[in-house]
C-alpha cells in the first residue's frame, strides 16, 4: 500500500496509508489529510488511485501545488515524489511490492538520473545549499572587544601569524595555535601544537574535537564561545 | 613533511572492463580517484579525462602560483588558493566531459564521480562529486571527508528515510551530481589541518559497497606500507563478490612540522637582507 508522509519543518508530522481510492488534502477538517495552515486552501488537492498509478490534482487552490519543485495541475506520482503545499511537504512513497513492479533495473549499476530530473535536483540542491549551510560563529567573551567572528572559511587559522583568519597576540602565542575546519559532520577544532594550550569546556584538547553549540574555547588568555548561527527558518 | 602514497585499481570479479581511473602525483601532493559510468567504454573515457584534466591544471597553476583570477570559473572566497585550484579544475573537467558527450554519439550520457586530495604541510584539501569517498584515519578513528551526492543520502539527510533503509535502498546508486551530465557542477570541498600520522583513503564504491567503514579502519591502521594495504583492501572487496571495479589510493602523512621556530626565521630573514 502506498503512503503519504506529511513533513513540516523537517519533522514528520503524520503518516497516512493510502487505503482508499482517493485522498483529499486541505485545511478543512473533512479532508483525509488535514493541513492546518492559512497558506492551504480548504480543499486544496486530491490524490486519486487509478489502477496501479496515483494521480495528484490541484483543485484550483490559491497558492498552488508543487511536485518536485514544479507547479502542477495534475501529475502522475512516482515513488519518492515530493509534494509541497504551502510550507508543508508531502512525501509520496510506494510499498516495496509496488516499487518492485515499477522497477526492474539493475540495482548494482550506478546510474545517472535523466537530465531533466537531474537539472531539477541540481537546481534544488543549489538553493538548498545556500539555505542549509549554517555558519558557525565564535564570540570573544574575554572582554577584548573583538566581538563576533563568523567562520565562513573552510579552514580558519587562529594564532599570531599574519595569515591567520583570527589573529591573537601574546608572548607564547604560536603562529598557528589552533584551526577550525568545516567538515562533513560539523565544525572541528584542532590544536596545532605549540606552548599555548587549547581548551574546550575547560578540557585541554590534544587533537581534534567537534564543536557543539555554546562550547567555550580557551586559547592562552583568550576565551571564546562557539555557536551555530540562526537556522533558515528565521528569515 | 614526509608522504608515503600508493594507488591501486582492479577490474573486480564481475565486470569486463575497468571504468575507474586514478592518479598519484607526489610532486605536488595530489591524489585523484574517479569512477566512470556510461555504456561501451564511455565511462572509461570520462574517468580518465577527468583525472588528466585535474592533474594537469592543478599542476600548472601550482607551478605558476596562478592568482584566483586566472583560473577557470569564479573562485570561492571560503577556500584557500589551493582549494580554489582544485574546485576550478573539477569544474573544468566537468565542462569538457559534458561537451564531449554532446559532441560525439558514442560518448553520449557518459559521466564520472571524482575525489581529489591535496596535501600540504599547512592544509589538506578534500574535494568530491558523486559517491566515491575520502576517509581520514587518525589515531583509532575514521572520519568521512567527502559528501555523498546520491538521492538516498540526500533523503537520509532530510530525515525522510532511516540509515537501514538507505543501505538497502534500490536507489542507493542513483547519483544527484556527477561530472559530465550537466554543463555546470559544484563540488564539496573541505580543508583541514593535517596531523602527524594522518592516513587518507580515496576509494570508489566498488570498495565501500562491500567493506564497511569500521573494517576499513581495522585494515588501514594495522599496517605501515600503503602499497600493501591498498592490495589488502582490494582483495577483501574481491573476496566478497567484487561486483564493481575497485580503486583505492592511500596517503600517509608524517613529520608535518618542518617549520623553523619563528625567532630563527626572523633572524635569517634579517641576514638575507
Amino acid at each position: 500500500m502506498a503512503r503519504v508522509i506529511l513533513v513540516f519543518n523537517k519533522k514528520v508530522i503524520k503518516e497516512y496509508p493510502f487505503d482508499k481510492e482517493s485522498m483529499a488534502i486541505g485545511r478543512n477538517e473533512a479532508n483525509d489529510i488535514v493541513i492546518d495552515n492559512l497558506a492551504v486552501s480548504s480543499l486544496h488537492a486530491r490524490i486519486d488511485k487509478a489502477g496501479e498509478t496515483y494521480i495528484i490534482t490541484d483543485l484550483q487552490s490559491t497558492n498552488g501545488t508543487f511536485v518536485n519543485n514544479k507547479q502542477i495541475t495534475a501529475h502522475k506520482l512516482q515513488h519518492k515524489d515530493k509534494i509541497v503545499i504551502g510550507k508543508h511537504l508531502l512525501f509520496f512513497a510506494l510499498s516495496r511490492e509496488e516499487q518492485a513492479k515499477v522497477k526492474k533495473a539493475d540495482i548494482d549499476k550506478t546510474m545517472i538520473l535523466d537530465t531533466s530530473k537531474q537539472k531539477e535536483l541540481l537546481a534544488r540542491n543549489a538553493d538548498k545549499d545556500v539555505k542549509k549551510e549554517r555558519i558557525g560563529v565564535i564570540n570573544f567573551i574575554d572582554g577584548s572587544g573583538e566581538g563576533e567572528i563568523q567562520l565562513i572559511k573552510k579552514l580558519t587559522k587562529i594564532g599570531k601569524a599574519d595569515t591567520s583568519e583570527i589573529r591573537l597576540g601574546g608572548l607564547f602565542m604560536p603562529a598557528t595555535a589552533a584551526t577550525i575546519s568545516r567538515r562533513p559532520n560539523g565544525y572541528a577544532i584542532t590544536a596545532t601544537g605549540g606552548r599555548t594550550k587549547v581548551k574546550v569546556n575547560d578540557q585541554v584538547i590534544k587533537e581534534s574535537y567537534f564543536l557543539k553549540d555554546f562550547d567555550t574555547i580557551e586559547i592562552g588568555s583568550y576565551k571564546f564561545q562557539f555557536y551555530i548561527q540562526g537556522s533558515e527558518d528565521e528569515k | 613533511m614526509k608522504i608515503k602514497a600508493a594507488g591501486f585499481s582492479d577490474t573486480g570479479v564481475k565486470r569486463d572492463s575497468n571504468e575507474d581511473a586514478l592518479a598519484v602525483d607526489d610532486s605536488i601532493g595530489l591524489y585523484i580517484v574517479a569512477d566512470g559510468m556510461g555504456g561501451h567504454l564511455a565511462g572509461e573515457v570520462a574517468s580518465n579525462v577527468a583525472v588528466n584534466i585535474i592533474q594537469k591544471n592543478v599542476n600548472h597553476w601550482v607551478t605558476n602560483n596562478s592568482s584566483e583570477d586566472n583560473i577557470f570559473d569564479f573562485p570561492d572566497s571560503a577556500l584557500s588558493r589551493r582549494g580554489n585550484y582544485i574546485l576550478s579544475s573539477i569544474k573544468l573537467a566537468n565542462r569538457v566531459i559534458h561537451e564531449m558527450s554532446n559532441e560525439y554519439e558514442e560518448y553520449k550520457g557518459m559521466g564520472t564521480t571524482i575525489v581529489v586530495l591535496s596535501i600540504m604541510p599547512s592544509t589538506v584539501i578534500a574535494a568530491n562529486v558523486g559517491d566515491s569517498r575520502i576517509y581520514l584515519i587518525r589515531e583509532n578513528t575514521i572520519e568521512t571527508l567527502s559528501k555523498e551526492h546520491s538521492l538516498v543520502s540526500e533523503q537520509l539527510e532530510m530525515g525522510l528515510i532511516s540509515k537501514e533503509e538507505a543501505e538497502t535502498s534500490p536507489l542507493r546508486h542513483m547519483l544527484t551530481r556527477n561530472l559530465g551530465s550537466s554543463d555546470t557542477v559544484n563540488a564539496d570541498v573541505f580543508e583541514i589541518k593535517p596531523m602527524n600520522n594522518d592516513r587518507f583513503l580515496l576509494c570508489t564504491d566498488g570498495l565501500t559497497d562491500l567493506v564497511s567503514k569500521d573494517e576499513i579502519l581495522e585494515i588501514v591502521k594495522n599496517g605501515d606500507d600503503p602499497e600493501n594495504l591498498c592490495q589488502q583492501l582490494v582483495s577483501e572487496a574481491k573476496k566478497r563478490g567484487g561486483h564493481d571495479n575497485i580503486t583505492v589510493s592511500l596517503i600517509f602523512a608524517d613529520e608535518i612540522d618542518d617549520k623553523m621556530p619563528g625567532l630563527i626565521k626572523k633572524f635569517r630573514y634579517l641576514f638575507k637582507k
